[in-house]
């Protein structure tokens, strides 16, 4: 199942880079990636290229809505840690998901989005070193630290710095999702055995240097382009990015 | 098997038509057409099967029973012994011009406004469905806005509650703008509609931008938000037939309809829409880039559409009944195959269906007077189930024999309504009823209560 969730995500990565090729870019994809492309069904009305002008950052303000929640987390390395002081040093892209998620356009899908916000910063290093992304679990039964490293390995090197959390127990959870209006139903089959699935709706957090929430976004919100455009809005507001910028 | 366990059996049937349509579409993304079911936030998830409780908003009347406005919490799940019953009456003290409601993008809350108090109530719903209790009380809305009065439409955003407004407390007229709130309630940011004098870096598509506002509604895969305009405290708190002899008061009246960027939270285009356009609706489909709304005083059925230019425009595209005899468009509601629109005109009370397959020209092929008023219509998301209500304002309901107060249910088998209850608001001593909105145990992973009170009977 491990194996399989992986190979989800490296497909949907690869689905969105090949979607992501310009309309004029005829170079003939290698046949495998190509063939990986077409099966591929991404959300509906979800498009690689977001179907809309991308706003300009600066020239909107986010508002603040409330403050980011804390709690006891694990890290990948077991160690306890405390939400709240992974955020206020830097800009934080958070979201909550689990490992076993095989809803294309559910969890995958916010990996797949972190990774491309990742990408986008990562060859400015005064600008990748002012973000942090945070993926937390919400199923800490299955998603040991180990699990979470298996889950994050090749996303965490460099910067911006990606941190893969989980926490020890369903009762240390409750409070961190909580805080951000999360709510988790387990699916559990006729016999009442648990499915190994969840119901939940996909959200992702944009907490400022302050350690307020700025952004919440919905699946429909979710994309690179418009969390990236939110993101040098707040650098713009902390005077780390010129106001000047696409 | 024993009725309870026939029950049980249909409730989890229900749970699992429930969670496997969340999973489908809800969850993760909204793939699907999603329906008041029909006329909720996209974000919101979404009732697919039955529901089991119906809350209605409700105005008190002064002389009957403790004369305050009231959530009613009324059982519709055949399956339950409460089926058609009130179950619960939760008063808030006073009135305060209840009027619309609407539920948080996790449909644990319920917000409800009082258009005249400006007071805004938050019930929980989830933590029992069939008695919601009392939450949070907003009271300083029109201080935290910076002067907007009439707290209207509450739509859902993620996290979010969007409130439109309907005036403001400098002259209580018209102008006035849209509010955000978080889902526990506190004020986030206020965002006024553009005017003549301060267009906020929209254009005007027409000669107009008054400012006025009603009702909000997105679409988020367009990053698209629409607003439009109905009038402000003086008019709708005035007696409606002195208002109708006024004729100061009756140019007090909205012409527009705003498109927004979502993202953004700007104005873009200021269309100008004549005669007061209140509810709108947005299409489902995947690529129905279009959203309807209906003229209260002009009686007409207009399009908000993106055309193949990526340009939004507005164009009338229908009438409602004889404009001539001025009937009142009031709600209106959607089918989630974005083929049906039912709009009911109160003054007539009659509710009308039209076959919208070409939005272009709309079609009225069936209608059916619900009662000697009607206002607004909640369906079921598989549309067999509509509900209506007979309450427009306080001051504008009929008076006399012909001001009856009702919640009724009728069935629709695609070709005609079939009545299969009523619950008498005056008779049951409730009050108005006005906005509806739905609850189910499944939401919330809950298994129905069997101690339901039966209130109405015990009336």
């Amino acid at each position: 199942m491990k194996d399989f969730n992986h190979l989800l995500l490296i497909l949907l990565l690869l689905a969105i880079s090949a979607c992501n090729r310009d309309v004029d870019d005829d170079t003939p994809l290698p046949d495998s990636r190509a063939a990986q492309a077409e099966v591929m069904v991404m959300a509906d009305g979800w498009t690689p290229t977001l179907p809309y002008e991308v706003p300009k950052p600066g020239t909107y303000t986010l508002p603040k809505i409330t403050s980011a929640g804390g709690g006891s987390v694990l890290g990948v390395d077991g160690q306890e840690l405390k939400l709240e002081n992974l955020f206020g040093d830097k800009i934080v892209l958070l979201t909550f998901i689990y490992s076993s998620c095989t809803d294309l356009n559910g969890c995958p899908l916010a990996t797949a989005v972190f990774y491309k916000v990742k990408d986008r910063f990562k060859d400015d290093p005064k600008l990748a070193n002012s973000i942090r992304l945070i993926s937390i679990s919400f199923d800490p039964e299955h998603d040991t630290p180990e699990v979470m490293r298996l889950y994050g390995a090749g996303f965490e090197e460099g910067d911006p710095q990606w941190l893969f959390l989980t926490t020890a127990s369903e009762e240390a959870l409750k409070p961190v999702i909580e805080q951000y209006g999360q709510m988790v139903i387990k699916e559990y089959d006729e016999k009442g055995k648990y499915t190994g699935s969840m119901a939940h709706v996909l959200r992702a957090f944009l907490i400022d240097r302050s350690k307020n929430i700025r952004q919440e976004y919905s699946v429909s919100f979710l994309h690179d382009q418009l969390v990236t455009a939110d993101i040098k809005t707040l650098l713009i507001e902390d005077g780390i990015l010129s106001a000047n910028v696409d | 098997m024993n009725k309870m366990a026939k029950s049980q059996t249909k409730w989890v049937q229900s749970t699992i038509t429930f969670l496997c349509v969340t999973l489908a579409s809800v969850i993760g993304f909204h793939s699907t057409a999603m329906a008041d079911e029909t006329c909720m936030s996209p974000y919101m998830a979404k009732i697919v099967g039955q529901e089991d409780y119906v809350y209605v908003w409700t105005l008190g009347v002064e002389g009957l029973g403790d004369e305050q406005d009231k959530l009613v919490t009324i059982s519709v799940n055949p399956d339950s012994e409460s089926y058609g019953k009130v179950v619960n009456v939760l008063s808030v003290g006073g009135r305060n011009e209840a009027h619309h409601s609407g539920l948080t993008d996790d449909r644990r809350y319920l917000f409800a406004g009082g258009l005249d108090s400006n007071k805004i109530f938050i019930f929980d719903v989830h933590s029992e469905p069939g008695k919601p209790k009392l939450h949070k009380v907003i009271t300083d809305f029109v201080e935290k806005t910076g002067g907007m009065v009439g707290p209207h439409t509450m739509y859902a955003l993620p996290g979010r509650i969007m409130v439109s407004a309907l005036s403001n407390n400098v002259d209580h007229g018209g102008r006035t703008g849209l509010a955000e709130f978080t889902n526990e309630g506190d004020f986030v940011a206020a965002h006024w509609m553009p005017t003549d004098e301060d267009l906020r870096g929209a254009v005007k598509a027409g000669n107009v931008a008054d400012g006025y506002g009603y009702d909000v509604r997105v679409l988020p895969r367009r990053n698209v938000m629409v607003t439009s305009s109905f009038t402000g405290w003086s008019n709708y708190m005035m007696d409606f037939g002195k208002m109708l002899a006024d004729a100061e008061a009756m140019k007090r009246f909205g012409n527009t309809v705003v498109i927004w960027d979502l993202h953004t939270r700007k104005p873009k285009k200021v269309f100008e829409v004549p005669g007061a356009p209140l509810e709108i609706r947005c299409a489902w489909g995947a690529h129905h880039n279009y959203c309807f709304t209906t003229t209260a005083l002009t009686s007409q059925i207009w399009l908000i559409y993106e055309d193949d230019a990526g340009e939004w425009q507005a164009k009338a595209v229908g009438e409602i009944g004889d404009p001539s005899k001025v009937p009142l468009p009031v709600d209106i509601s959607i089918t989630a195959d974005d083929n049906g629109l039912w709009v009911q005109t109160f003054m007539d009370g009659k509710t009308r269906f039209f076959d919208i397959s070409d939005p272009f020209n709309p079609k009225q092929t069936y209608e059916h007077e619900i009662g000697s008023q009607v206002n607004m219509i909640s369906q079921s998301w598989d549309g067999k189930r509509t509900y209506f209500t007979s309450s427009l304002l306080g001051n504008w309901d009929k008076t006399g024999e012909a001001d009856e107060q009702f919640f009724k249910l009728f069935t629709w088998d695609g070709k005609k309504l079939n009545h299969e209850f009523t619950v008498d608001f005056y008779k049951l001593k409730l009050g108005r009823a006005h906005q509806m909105r739905f609850g189910a145990y499944a939401l919330y992973s809950q298994k129905p209560n069997s101690t339901d009170t039966m209130l109405s009977q015990v009336e």
